[in-house]
């Protein structure tokens, strides 16, 4: 059944943003200014930065403008389907653009406003916000945007991934698409959200949430995790010795999910987490100098022009 | 980042004005997060032209025999660009030197700024910063344009991979963009003097002073209609916080479900804080109110629409609040004490399972010594309870609800009112301003935290040095006095010190050594001494004490004692003497007597009345020996103030001993006999203090 736009919220009457019509449009207005669109990726990750399309091309010389959907998995924000905005699993839109523009502010806003949020009805604020993922080695600067209160998007000029500076800088814009759609259909929960006109999140994903928050609290076999996560950690460093960086980094993504898991579980101790975090990094930092190694091998294809082929 | 930033730049800007004479009136800051700038009024058009002057070579070197100008005298006019003629000559203490005198003239301000204003802004630093482009400039935030201008002259230099001009941008949503987020072209600054007002009338507040004032003046408003007042704890940090974050500002007044009050208020007030910025409002009793106040960038006709999203955001979180509270409610915190042991304290000091088992035996030995045996129970429960709120969720959350968080669980728990009192009092006091603890539990528990972690990195020779304190122990030291002394806790330390030391030894602590104890002249163990430092900083800082007073009481401390308050408390008597008329002579006295029985060699003997030839010498030992009954009581009796009295009367006979006596009488008897008189005088004193180290201040 169809959902009546709600007029309070400022919508057009005519438009009904659903979540899969909100990623269409981002995906319209990506494209245009130039982005590919890129699809998620199949591994477990807590964030759209562990995308190979992010954390890997964001690394040496050559450009790259991406935009994707990208389903995260966040453990420790399992709510057993009962919070209305907390979610163990989640959508991220993610666009990376290096270099960056200097406009990409104004562009930002933009895309807000093709999917409907007047910025002269609201209040949007670049807050000042230190972005840094122990995991990858990698951080930056940049703002978190708020709306009316609500974060909906990280803004961050990324300075360091893998512990290598980067040069040239990509900006990544991370969009929280539930929070967006949830405004612009002007629901208060989460599980509300018309996914498409006649299909709820709730229905596509409530069960989900219950059941991996049981699993990740409650269930999840301890001793296993932690021996799937030396077992990718070893695979992870045997495929690094091979040269085989882009297996090599599932591996290291494999093992950011397990430690997650673990952390959500309960199971490690502030000392062990803190061990378990500087393990993956040691894999994310390997990743990322094996796979600027292996793209000065090819001979940077991506570089001035050559990435026509 | 932004405040210290307009600092610097006013700064900079006003040495390098003076250093190229340039003469200018007042000079203004403004900051958002958007922009800083800076404004010179009265800005000299010209630098001011000068005479400078080079010093050449000398005047023996510079004329040959015949006084005529050798090729060194020659050479130096040329690279000065005057005549050989034009030298002048200068007496330097090396001799007579040639001098070359030249006017300098101004050049227009525009020319020096549109120079140098790029390296001047290239100085200024910052915490943290960024790169974003090919110019490899480092700043917090990607700079996207520069305004320079003298007069209506725009200025052109490049900084940052930016031309700069008279363009400025207003703010982002108020400016008059008519579609489009996209602010248009900019907006033309046509005088530095129209900056701030060009901007307002683009919505931008740019003098941070106007944003604060705006800000509590509609705070106040909206908390006198919502029949409270804005909560204080967190009040300035807040509008600090929003004053830099904001443009535009202006606040919305929103509510929250009332349901969320039985969740403890430090949590939602923190959810409102930390995560939204949001202000808290409060009843007249102090009590929360459903209410809350946004900060908001925008003030638009209708602010209904981000009211209620500010609104529907702040339920959330909250929501999530209160399930954090839930979840740590289903476990209690006598069950989370066994997962301190995966909680590091300090990778040298061992878990915080370790300190807490430390603190247990710690607070037991406070307990003794400060003769309550009556709380030993309490005061050891609340110390194995006190730190396992660090592994709940919602310290995990919010750090600085420590010890507040212990309270409530603890509570929810069972346990005893006094034993949750104390959990909530331990980090007390959290600052200088701070109160300390309220109850006796709570007192002793905050100082068995405070002097564990001071044995723990003492023993490790993990010690301050200079402004280097990264563990913050002078502050964990501080605490201590001030529980101490403001409580008026009699308890000697040096015992509790060294078990301290010894149970760390037993948990197989490693010791270090002790950098300390190089840095300073005194005696003791380093972590009194360091301990008496901080008793020495409150007297000076907080009571006002004169530093020879502390000297003389401090110079006298050893491990017996080791009573900071009591330490104090002579201090005190001893400060409050110095004002007496007779003190200044008292001490001139005395310090003739000290001096005499440190130099001079003698045999010596109880004082033999039948030897007392004068009548001085006779009243000053009956003196000696009534006061000297009387100081001891008093000290006995820890009445310092009645003890520096009794001393007082030693005054004129002292005084008139030696002005009747010669003390190294020719008689070897009579002299050991004045000398042992004396050595009683100085005796009585030294009871007291090192009363030596008084410097006589004159008349």
């Amino acid at each position: 059944m169809p959902v009546r736009p709600n007029s309070y919220w400022g919508l057009a009457a005519t438009t009904l943003v659903t979540v899969q019509n909100l990623i269409l449009s981002l995906h319209q207005f990506w494209g245009k200014h130039g982005c590919l669109i890129c699809q998620p990726y199949d591994v477990e990750k807590g964030a759209g930065t562990f995308n190979p399309a992010t954390f890997l091309r964001a690394l040496g010389p050559e450009p790259w403008r991406a935009a994707y959907v990208e389903p995260c998995r966040r453990p420790t924000d399992g709510r057993y389907g009962e919070n209305p905005n907390r979610l163990q699993h989640y959508y991220q839109y993610q666009v990376v653009l290096k270099p960056c523009l200097d406009t990409i502010q104004s562009l930002y806003l933009d895309s807000l406003s093709t999917l409907g949020i007047d910025p002269r009805q609201h209040d949007i604020q670049f807050r000042q916000d230190d972005w840094e993922s122990p995991t990858l080695g990698a951080w930056g600067l940049g703002w978190e945007v708020r709306l009316d209160g609500m974060e909906i998007t990280q803004f961050t000029y990324f300075q360091e991934a893998g512990g290598q500076p980067l040069d040239p800088v990509t900006v990544e814009l991370t969009y929280g698409t539930e929070r967006i759609a949830m405004y612009l259909q002007g629901v208060d929960n989460v599980y509300d959200l018309r996914w498409s006109d006649d299909v709820s999140y709730g229905a596509l994903f409530h069960d989900s949430e219950v059941q991996f928050s049981r699993y990740h609290f409650e269930v999840a076999d301890i001793t296993m995790i932690r021996t799937t996560f030396d077992a990718c950690e070893a695979e992870c460093r045997t495929l690094l010795e091979k040269g085989l960086v882009l297996p090599a980094y599932d591996y290291c993504m494999k093992s950011s999910h397990l430690f997650n898991v673990l952390d959500a579980r309960g199971a490690l101790s502030v000392a062990e987490r803190t061990g378990y975090i500087g393990r993956v990094r040691g894999l994310a930092r390997g990743c990322a100098d094996a796979y600027v190694e292996r793209r000065k091998h090819l001979g940077f294809p991506l570089l001035a022009g050559a990435g026509a082929r | 980042m932004i405040q210290p930033a307009m600092t610097q730049l006013a700064q900079l800007l006003e040495g390098f004005l003076a250093n190229r004479r340039l003469a200018h009136d007042r000079i203004r800051t403004f900051g958002t997060p958007r922009r800083l700038a800076i404004l010179v009024e009265g800005l000299a058009f010209k630098q001011t032209s000068t005479l400078r002057e080079a010093l050449g070579p000398s005047k023996a070197a510079a004329f040959d025999a015949r006084g005529r100008p050798t090729k060194a005298a020659e050479g130096f006019a040329k690279s000065q660009g005057v005549g050989v003629g034009a030298l002048e000559t200068r007496q330097t203490p090396k001799g007579v030197y040639l001098c070359a005198v030249k006017q300098e003239k101004g050049l227009p301000a525009a020319t020096v700024l549109t120079e140098h204003l790029p390296n001047l802004l290239q100085q200024l630093t910052f915490s943290k910063t960024m790169r974003w482009n090919a110019s490899g400039v480092r700043y917090p935030r990607p700079i996207r344009w520069v305004v320079a201008l003298v007069g209506a002259r725009a200025l052109s230099f490049d900084f940052a991979g930016v031309r700069s001009g008279a363009r400025s941008w207003g703010h982002r949503f108020l400016s008059g963009a008519t579609s489009g987020a996209v602010a248009s072209q900019g907006i033309k600054i046509p005088r530095p003097e129209m900056y701030e007002a060009v901007l307002a009338k683009s919505g931008v507040v740019v003098d941070s002073t106007q944003r604060r004032e705006v800000l509590a003046g509609q705070l106040t408003q909206l908390a006198r209609s919502a029949k409270g007042r804005v909560y204080q704890v967190n009040y300035e940090e807040l509008l600090d916080q929003a004053v830099f974050s904001l443009e535009c500002p202006n606040v919305v007044c929103g509510t929250f479900d009332r349901t969320y009050l039985a969740v403890p208020q430090e949590v939602l007030i923190a959810s409102m804080a930390e995560h939204q910025g949001f202000f808290s409002a409060v009843d007249r009793k102090g009590e929360l109110l459903p209410r809350f106040f946004a900060p908001t960038n925008v003030n638009v006709r209708n602010m209904e629409l981000i009211r209620v999203g500010n609104e529907r955001v702040l339920a959330a979180r909250l929501a999530d609040a209160r399930y954090f509270f839930d979840e740590d409610c289903k476990v209690k915190l006598a069950d989370r004490v066994r997962e301190l042991h995966g909680v590091v304290f300090h990778k040298k000091l061992g878990s915080l399972y370790d300190k807490t088992q430390r603190m247990i035996d710690l607070v037991g030995d406070l307990a003794e010594a400060a003769r309550v045996p009556q709380k030993m129970a309490l005061c050891r429960r609340a110390a194995l309870l006190c730190k396992a709120d660090l592994v709940t969720g919602m310290v995990g959350e919010f750090p600085m609800l420590q010890g507040v968080m212990g309270e409530h669980y603890a509570a929810h728990d069972g346990e005893s009112v006094e034993v949750c009192q104390a959990i909530g009092e331990c980090y007390r006091p959290r600052t200088p301003d701070d109160a300390i603890p309220e109850t006796t539990v709570g007192r002793l528990l905050s100082l068995a935290d405070r002097l564990d972690t001071l044995a723990a990195f003492f023993h490790a020779g993990i010690v301050p040095s200079g402004s280097e304190d990264p563990f913050g122990l002078r502050r964990s030291a501080f605490g201590v006095i001030r529980i101490v002394i403001e409580a008026g806790l009699n308890l000697n330390m040096a015992d509790v010190l060294r078990q301290a030391e010894q149970r760390l030894a037993q948990q197989g602590v490693k010791a270090g050594g002790h950098p300390f104890a190089t840095l300073r002249a005194g005696s003791g163990p380093p972590l009194r001494q360091f301990l008496e430092d901080r008793l020495r900083y409150y007297g000076r800082v907080v009571a006002g004490y004169r530093e020879d007073v502390m000297d003389s009481v401090l110079a006298r401390a050893d491990d017996a004692a080791c009573n900071l308050r009591d330490l104090f408390l002579r201090m005190d008597a001893l400060q409050a003497i110095t004002s007496q008329q007779d003190f200044e002579s008292l001490i001139v006295g005395f310090k003739r007597a000290h001096r005499i029985v440190e130099k001079e060699a003698w045999t010596a003997r109880t004082v033999d009345v039948a030897l007392l030839t004068h009548s001085t010498e006779w009243t000053l030992q009956q003196v000696v020996e009534t006061a000297g009954r009387a100081v001891g009581q008093a000290l006995g009796a820890h009445d310092y103030h009645g003890a520096l009295k009794h001393l007082i009367e030693l005054k004129n006979p002292i005084d008139q001993f030696f002005d009747g006596v010669l003390v190294n009488a020719p008689e070897t008897e009579v002299r050991a006999n004045r000398l042992s008189l004396l050595r009683q005088v100085d005796d009585l004193f030294s009871a007291f203090g090192d009363l030596s180290q008084i410097q006589v201040q004159g008349q």
